[in-house]
C-alpha cells in the first residue's frame, strides 16, 4: 500500500536508444523493438486500453498530490509541462519553446510558445506559467516544494516570456519544469475536478480507483504526430496477476509493472510485446545512518557494503530483471555517472577485514525492512542475512509493517530498507538524498566538502569540469556513505502487438508515462 | 411484532454509533495520518503541516469526531480528505455494484445450498450427499481468491466463455453486467454455498431425531413429507441466520475477490481509505457495512420468528 512516494524516476540517461538496442538484443530479450521504432508516421483513431497498477480511490486531479504512476498517466493526458525529457534523455521544450541561462546560472529567461489554448479556450500565457510554478512554492503541500524551492523570484519580462532567479546558480534548471508535478494550467485555476489543459485529451469521466477516461480534443493537437487516439481508457487493476490475464486476452492494450517473475511467460505470447527498460527503475537500497552507533564507524559501514551479495539478491528476488547498484542513486547509464568507479562486487574476506578493523565484535546489527518499502525487502534482507554470516557477521532482520513505513521507520531506524526513483539529472539525484540539508538525508552523512562540490557541479556550465566535480562527489558517497544500494530495477511494460510507439523512454516506464500521448494503433 | 422491530431498530441506531466510535479510535491508533500516508516519501516537515491545516488536521480528534456526527446526523457525509470528492456520490454506485454481485451471488447460491442441504439430508449417507459434502468442503478449505483464479484458469482462458475482468460501469445494461459479473459471482457462490449446505443438513438432521418427527413417521407419512412440514419450519431458524450471515459477507467480505476480478465494489474503496488514513471515507464505509450486517440480522430474526410455528404464536 505505501509503495507510492517519489516515482518520479528516472536519470538523465545518456544512452542512446542504438546502445539500448544493442544491447537489449545481445540479451535476447525478446523486445520487439522494431515496431516500436518504426518510422512510419502514426495514424490517429481507437481507443487505447490502459490497465495499470499506481494509483487508488483516493486519487485527485490536483497534481500537486501526484505521486504515483497512474495520476503521472493522467496528468500528461490533460495537461502539459514547459519542457519534457526526450527520447534520449535530454530536456526538450514543451510549452516552453527555448531558454537562456545568463552566465552563472543564476538568472534564467524562458520564451513560452505562442498560440497554445487550453481547453476552455484562454490562450497559454506567461501569467499563466507563473501562477503554475507558484502552486509548488511556498506554503504548498506539493511534492515538487523542494525541487522548485532553489527558485527566488520569478518575473513576466512579455506575455510570453519570464524570468527566473534562483538562489544560486543550477545549470539543471530545465529539467525541473519536466517534473510530473509540475503541469501549466489557467492563472488562477482552482477547481480540479474539471481540468483545464493543453494536453491532448480532455477528461471525460473521472472515477479514481476504478478508471479514467479521456477523449481526444476536436482539431489538431500542437504536437505534431502526438495524441493519436480518439480516447484513453485508463483502468486500475492494481493486481498483478489480473493485469497480466487481461493484458494476455486482449481485454487491455497495455499494462504496466508486469511481474519478473512471470514475465518470461508473458514474452512467449504470441499478441504481447514487453518493453524492457533497464537499469533506470527504482533504486533498492539498504540504508544506515551514519549517526546512530554502530555505523558511526566508516569499517561498519564497509563491511556492510562488502558484505551483500548483490548477484545473487537480483538472480534470485528480481529474476534477473534489475542492474547492480554501486551504493549511489546514480544508476550507471547515467550521465555524469562516475564511469571509473569499480563496481563493488560481494566479498566477504574484506567484509571481515573491514569488521575487525572496526573492532566492535559486540556491535549489534538490526535491519528492518517491510514489503511496504519496496516489494522483495524482505527476501532481499534474509539474503543479506545469509551472506553476512560468511563475513561473520550476524544481522537481525526484523520485519514491520507497511503501514507507515515512511513516517515512522524510514528516516528514523538507524538501518533499514528504502527505494529511491530515478531523477532526470545526477544533480537533482545527488542533492534529494545526499546533502546535509536535504530533507531526505535518510543516511544522515553530513559532508561540508561534498555539499560544496554539488553546488559547485551545478552551476558550472563546462562539461568535463562538471563531470569532475560530479565525479568526485559521487566517489565520496561510494567510499564514505552510508548506502548500501545494491540493484536498480528493470521497468517491464506490456503491449499488445498493434500498440505502435512503445519504445522504451530514460525516464520512466510506460515512454515516461506518455504512452497516451505518443502511441497510436497500427 | 411491531414492537420487537421498534426495539431492534433502535438497538442497531445505537450500534451503529458504537461502530462509528470504534472505527475512529482504531483509525487514531493506526501509524500516521492521511498527510503523511499521501505524501508518503515525499512528505516534508513543512509539506504535511500545510496538509493538515488545510484538512483541518490539527485540531483535536474528539472535536473533529462531533463535527464529522453533526454532519452525519444531517444526512452529510463529507468530503474525502485526500481528493476532496463528495463521499456519497463515490459511494454510492460502488454500493450499488456490491448490492448487485451480493444478490447475483445470493440468488444463485441460497437455492443451491439450501436445496442441496435438504437433499443431502434426505438422502443422508447416500453417494449424493457424500460428494455434495466433499465438493463444497473442498470449494470452502481454498482461500476465495484461489477459486477465482481456477475459474479464471478454466472459463476465461481454455475456455473463453467469461471475461476474466468483471468492472462493470454506470451504463452497462443488466444483461451485460450480469455477463461480466459472472466469475466473481460464481467464485462467491463456491464459497458461500458450503455453509449453507451443511448448516440446513445438521439442522434439519437434529431435527429430524426429534420425538415429533419419530411419531410422524411412526403414523406413516413419507420421508419427504416429514421433512418438509414437519422437520423445516423447525429447522428454518438456524438456516435463516446461517444464511443471512453469509449474505452479510457477500456484502462486506468480499474485498479479495474484488481485487482479483477488478470489480468496482465498496471493499476496494475502503482498503485505499483506510491506507491512507482518510477517516471520513471509512467511517462513512464502516456504517455502511455495520448497517448491513444488522438490518440483515434483523430481518433474519423476524423471519425465524414468522416461520416457526411456536414462536409465531407464543403462550
Amino acid at each position: 500500500m505505501a509503495d507510492n512516494g517519489n516515482r518520479s524516476s528516472t536519470s538523465g540517461l545518456t544512452i542512446n536508444r542504438r546502445e539500448l538496442m544493442a544491447a537489449a538484443s545481445v540479451l535476447g530479450l525478446g523486445i520487439h523493438m522494431p515496431s516500436a521504432f518504426a518510422a512510419d508516421t502514426p495514424k490517429k483513431g481507437g481507443t487505447f486500453r490502459l490497465g495499470m497498477e499506481g494509483g487508488s480511490a483516493s486519487d485527485s486531479l490536483d497534481p500537486r498530490t501526484y505521486a504515483d504512476s497512474i495520476p503521472i498517466s493522467y496528468g500528461w493526458q490533460l495537461w502539459n509541462g514547459l519542457t519534457e525529457v526526450d527520447q534520449d534523455g535530454n530536456v526538450a521544450g514543451e510549452l516552453a519553446e527555448s531558454w537562456e541561462a545568463k552566465p552563472g546560472a543564476v538568472t534564467w529567461v524562458f520564451n513560452l510558445r505562442k498560440g497554445i489554448t487550453f481547453t476552455s479556450g484562454k490562450t497559454f500565457d506567461a501569467d499563466d506559467a507563473i501562477y503554475s510554478l507558484n502552486l509548488h512554492r511556498g506554503e504548498t503541500k506539493s511534492g515538487a516544494k523542494d525541487l522548485l524551492s532553489p527558485i527566488k523570484e520569478l518575473k513576466k519580462l512579455s506575455p510570453n516570456q519570464i524570468e527566473i532567479t534562483l538562489a544560486s546558480g543550477d545549470a539543471d534548471l530545465p529539467y525541473a519544469f519536466a517534473d510530473y508535478h509540475v503541469l501549466m494550467v489557467p492563472n488562477g485555476f482552482t477547481d480540479w475536478s474539471k481540468p483545464d489543459g493543453t494536453g491532448a485529451y480532455t477528461l471525460e469521466s473521472f472515477e479514481p480507483g476504478v478508471r479514467v477516461i479521456t477523449k481526444r480534443k476536436s482539431g489538431a493537437y500542437w504536437k505534431p504526430n502526438r495524441g493519436n487516439f480518439d480516447s484513453v481508457e485508463l483502468r486500475y487493476i492494481l493486481d498483478v496477476s489480473a493485469r497480466t490475464q487481461a493484458l494476455l486476452s486482449g481485454q487491455i492494450d497495455g499494462a504496466n509493472r508486469l511481474d519478473a517473475r512471470t514475465v518470461g511467460l508473458v514474452m512467449k505470447a504470441p499478441t504481447v510485446n514487453v518493453v524492457r527498460t533497464k537499469g533506470t527503475g527504482n533504486r533498492f537500497a539498504f540504508v544506515a545512518r551514519c549517526v546512530d552507533d554502530p555505523y558511526t564507524n566508516n569499517d561498519i559501514r564497509l563491511a556492510l557494503k562488502y558484505g551483500i551479495d548483490r548477484q545473487k539478491i537480483i538472480d534470485t528476488v528480481y529474476k534477473g530483471y534489475a542492474t547492480m547498484g554501486n551504493d549511489t542513486t546514480v544508476a550507471p547509464s547515467a550521465k555524469y555517472a562516475a564511469k571509473d568507479i569499480p563496481q563493488r562486487a560481494y566479498d566477504p574476506e574484506k567484509a571481515a577485514f573491514h569488521f575487525k578493523k572496526a573492532g566492535m565484535a559486540n556491535a549489534k546489527f538490526e535491519l528492518q525492512v517491510s514489503e511496504g518499502a519496496f516489494s522483495g525487502a524482505t527476501d532481499a534482507a534474509v539474503l543479506y542475512q545469509e551472506a553476512l554470516k560468511k563475513a561473520g557477521i550476524s544481522l537481525d532482520v526484523k520485519r514491520v509493517s507497511g503501514d507507515g513505513y515512511w513516517s515512522n521507520v524510514w528516516l528514523k531506524a538507524p538501518f533499514c530498507a528504502v527505494y529511491w526513483g530515478g531523477r532526470p539529472t545526477v544533480g537533482q539525484q545527488l542533492s534529494q538524498t545526499f546533502l546535509s540539508t536535504a530533507n531526505w538525508n535518510d543516511t544522515a552523512w553530513k559532508r561540508p566538502d561534498f555539499d560544496k562540490l554539488v553546488i559547485e557541479a551545478s552551476a558550472e556550465l563546462d562539461d568535463a569540469k562538471r563531470a569532475k566535480l560530479y565525479e568526485e562527489a559521487q566517489r565520496m558517497i561510494v567510499d564514505d556513505g552510508g548506502m548500501v544500494c545494491f540493484a536498480i530495477g528493470d521497468y517491464l511494460d506490456g503491449y499488445g502487438k498493434k500498440v505502435m510507439g512503445t519504445a522504451p523512454h530514460p525516464h520512466y516506464d510506460m515512454c515516461d508515462q506518455r504512452i497516451a500521448e505518443k502511441g497510436w494503433f497500427a | 411484532m411491531p414492537r420487537l422491530i421498534a426495539t431492534r431498530a433502535v438497538l442497531g441506531v445505537l450500534t451503529l454509533l458504537a461502530v462509528s466510535a470504534v472505527i475512529f479510535i482504531c483509525t487514531q491508533i493506526l501509524p500516521g495520518d492521511v498527510a503523511s500516508a499521501v505524501l508518503g516519501q515525499q512528505a516534508t516537515p513543512e509539506s504535511l503541516q500545510v496538509f493538515r491545516q488545510e484538512l483541518g488536521l490539527d485540531k483535536p480528534a474528539y472535536i473533529r469526531y462531533f463535527s464529522w456526527l453533526f454532519g452525519v446526523l444531517h444526512g452529510d457525509f463529507g468530503v474525502a480528505l485526500t481528493n476532496q470528492r463528495t463521499i456519497i456520490e463515490e459511494l454510492r454506485p460502488r454500493f450499488l455494484n456490491t448490492l448487485f454481485l451480493a444478490s447475483y451471488a445470493a440468488v444463485l447460491a441460497v437455492p443451491l445450498g439450501v436445496g442441496l442441504g435438504i437433499l443431502s439430508a434426505l438422502r443422508e449417507g447416500k453417494l449424493s450427499d457424500r460428494v455434495s459434502n466433499i465438493v463444497t468442503l473442498i470449494a470452502i478449505s481454498v482461500p476465495e481468491f484461489f477459486v477465482g483464479y481456477i475459474l479464471i484458469i478454466l472459463l476465461a482462458i481454455d475456455w473463453p466463455w467469461f471475461p476474466s475482468l468483471a468492472t462493470v460501469f454506470e451504463g452497462m445494461g443488466l444483461g451485460e453486467r450480469l455477463y461480466v459479473a459472472t466469475l466473481p459471482a460464481l467464485t462467491l457462490v463456491l464459497v458461500v454455498t458450503a455453509h449453507m449446505l451443511r448448516m440446513t443438513r445438521s439442522s434439519v438432521l437434529s431435527i429430524m431425531s426429534t420425538p415429533y418427527v419419530e411419531m410422524a413417521f411412526l403414523k406413516g407419512l413419507t420421508r419427504t413429507r416429514v421433512i418438509a412440514r414437519h422437520a423445516l419450519p423447525n429447522a428454518a431458524g438456524p438456516i435463516i441466520s446461517v444464511v443471512a450471515l453469509d449474505l452479510a459477507y457477500l456484502v462486506v467480505g468480499v474485498v479479495v475477490v474484488e481485487n482479483v476480478f477488478v470489480y468496482p465494489g465498496v471493499g476496494q474503496y475502503m482498503v485505499d481509505a483506510v491506507a491512507k488514513r482518510d477517516v471520513p471515507v471509512v467511517q462513512a464505509c464502516g456504517l455502511v457495512f455495520a448497517a448491513v450486517f444488522v438490518g440483515l440480522n434483523t430481518i433474519a430474526d423476524i423471519l425465524s420468528i414468522i416461520v416457526n410455528p411456536r414462536l409465531r404464536h407464543p403462550r
